[in-house]
């Protein structure tokens, strides 16, 4: 897994508005090599977007960008972070295999060397014995577990992922968070989440950046200091729920109640 | 028992045996003039007197037929694909798909005989691009329909133009490009049959039909008819054949479970 040149990804006052409406304010925020940086906030705060503006899919209003140095774009052309969008948005008429390995068919020549290998990955996360099924043999977990391995696969540095866990049932998301915090860990990849939920942003991050609601602004910064590996058993912990509080507390702040 | 009460095929053969009972035995009860229609029976054994003859049209159509939906198909994955790129191309083509669609083809078909000269050119230009409408509203709808979180996905790792649609907008008009084929099939046979009569042709099912109605041979013109139905069928059963192997992942082609 190639790692960063130490530069991170970059957002400096990065505004965004759609017409008339301002839906994001200047928003900083940094993402190290190796780091999880979690952006919490409300429905509509605008999260997604600077998530989008970050992977370059929608252009910034204001402020810049950079993903070690180069603007989107270039990071996008050079296959520099790979994007978990909301749905898995697997191609029903591939396999498994073939889904998980997209991201390394297509656009192929800025593959890194060597390339995480896929049926490692997916033995990983328990889909061993799935690698010859397709999209609709699967549960909505499996599937999203596909995507989490089709943008692991792709060996970069960075991964933006967008409310992966969104549309799963409660016990399945918690699942999913401990099995992406177990691929996270040992592959030094920097990783910008984006999520509604306080305990997701608590057990996967190492800083929670809290948006308040529309047009988003930056209400507070929080560092988790838990240790690592995280293990499921931390989220019984006091420590736990002590951060969570403080950014339940934060979120309210920013909600302006 | 009540496997085979619920086969489809048990009850495609009772359908056939029951058509084909009553087909017969209301042209003999009702003394039917043989040009108006034939008894299945008389069908069989005019086919069996000359099987040959039969055989030779049966393939010229179908080569007809096969050539002339890959020609629109060809053509209209292009155009198709253009179109679903570039919205004012779209609109803008409009009026020349609708065209193409409600003119009756009877009405130009010298004037194509005339342009093209007698046989197979101009017998393979009426049935593409009579064929031609349905596969590039097919093509338009079903690449428009690729799922947008996969195209996001495609674009964040900056996929080319011809890898989108290669691997994602292509296998997503798929469907419904199947669903023109079943509609082409049928339209294009018509077409096919038609020129082969109207084209100055020496051979096809269509010519031998004019011939038979020319020489007032009402055995030879419902044999033909009847080709052309069996022709038909293939047909149909090849677009299902080749549609159960490319779309075994599509909800269309899943058993339903019980």
């Amino acid at each position: 897994m190639t790692s960063g040149n130490g530069q991170g990804m970059r957002a400096r006052g990065v505004s965004k508005r759609f017409g008339a409406i301002e839906a994001l304010s200047p928003v900083d925020l940094t993402v190290a090599p190796g780091e999880v940086v979690t952006v919490l906030g409300p429905s509509g705060c605008g999260k997604t977007t600077l998530l989008r503006m970050i992977a370059g899919l929608e252009p910034v209003s204001g402020g810049s960008i950079e993903i070690d140095g180069d603007p989107p774009d270039s990071a996008r052309e050079r296959k520099r972070f790979g994007f978990v969008p909301q749905s898995p948005a697997l191609l029903p008429w591939r396999t498994v295999e073939a889904n998980a390995r997209l991201l390394q068919d297509i656009n192929a020549g800025a593959n890194p060397s060597p390339l995480p290998d896929v049926v490692e990955l997916l033995e990983h996360v328990g889909l061993g014995d799935f690698c010859g099924a397709y999209p609709h043999e699967l549960s909505g977990g499996m599937q999203q577990r596909v995507a989490l391995v089709r943008a692991f696969g792709l060996g970069a540095p960075y991964l933006l992922m967008d409310e992966p866990f969104a549309a799963l049932d409660e016990i399945t998301r918690a699942d999913m968070r401990h099995l992406l915090a177990s691929l996270c860990e040992p592959s030094n990849t920097g990783v910008l989440f984006v999520t509604h939920s306080l305990a997701e942003a608590v057990f996967l991050s190492d800083r929670v950046v809290v948006l308040s609601s529309r047009p988003g602004r930056t209400v507070g910064v929080v560092d988790v200091d838990l240790p690592r590996p995280r293990v499921p058993e931390l989220e019984d912990e006091p420590a736990f729920f002590a951060i969570e509080t403080e950014l339940r507390r934060l979120l309210h702040h920013g909600a302006g109640r | 028992m009540s496997r085979v009460r619920d086969s489809a095929t048990f009850w495609a053969i009772v359908g056939t045996v029951g058509l084909l009972g009553f087909w017969e035995s209301f042209v003999r009860l009702r003394n039917v003039r043989k040009f108006v229609l034939l008894p299945p029976s008389e069908i069989g054994s005019t086919f069996l007197e000359t099987p040959g003859f039969y055989l030779d049209n049966i393939w010229v159509t179908a080569r007809h037929l096969v050539i002339g939906l890959a020609l629109a198909l060809t053509v209209s994955l292009a155009f198709g694909a253009l179109l679903a790129a570039i919205r004012p191309l779209e609109h803008a083509s409009q009026p020349l798909l609708v065209l193409i669609l409600v003119t009756p083809w009877v009405a130009y078909i010298s004037s194509i005989v005339l342009w093209l000269g007698r046989g197979t050119p101009s017998i393979l230009f009426l049935v593409a691009f009579v064929t031609v409408p349905a596969f590039v509203y097919a093509t338009v709808s079903g690449m428009r329909s690729a799922d947008p979180a996969a195209r996001e996905l495609f674009a964040s790792i900056h996929a080319s133009r011809w890898e989108v649609l290669w691997r994602l907008r292509l296998p997503s008009a798929l469907p419904s490009l199947f669903t023109a084929a079943r509609f082409n099939v049928g339209l294009g046979l018509a077409a096919a049959y038609f020129a082969e009569g109207a084209a100055l042709s020496t051979d096809g099912l269509g010519e031998a039909g004019r011939r038979a109605v020319a020489f007032n041979d009402g055995s030879i013109l419902w044999t033909t008819i009847l080709c052309t139905a069996v022709l038909g069928i293939l047909g149909q059963v090849g677009v299902l054949m080749l549609e159960r192997w490319l779309l075994h992942w599509h909800a269309s082609q899943r058993r339903p479970s019980r």
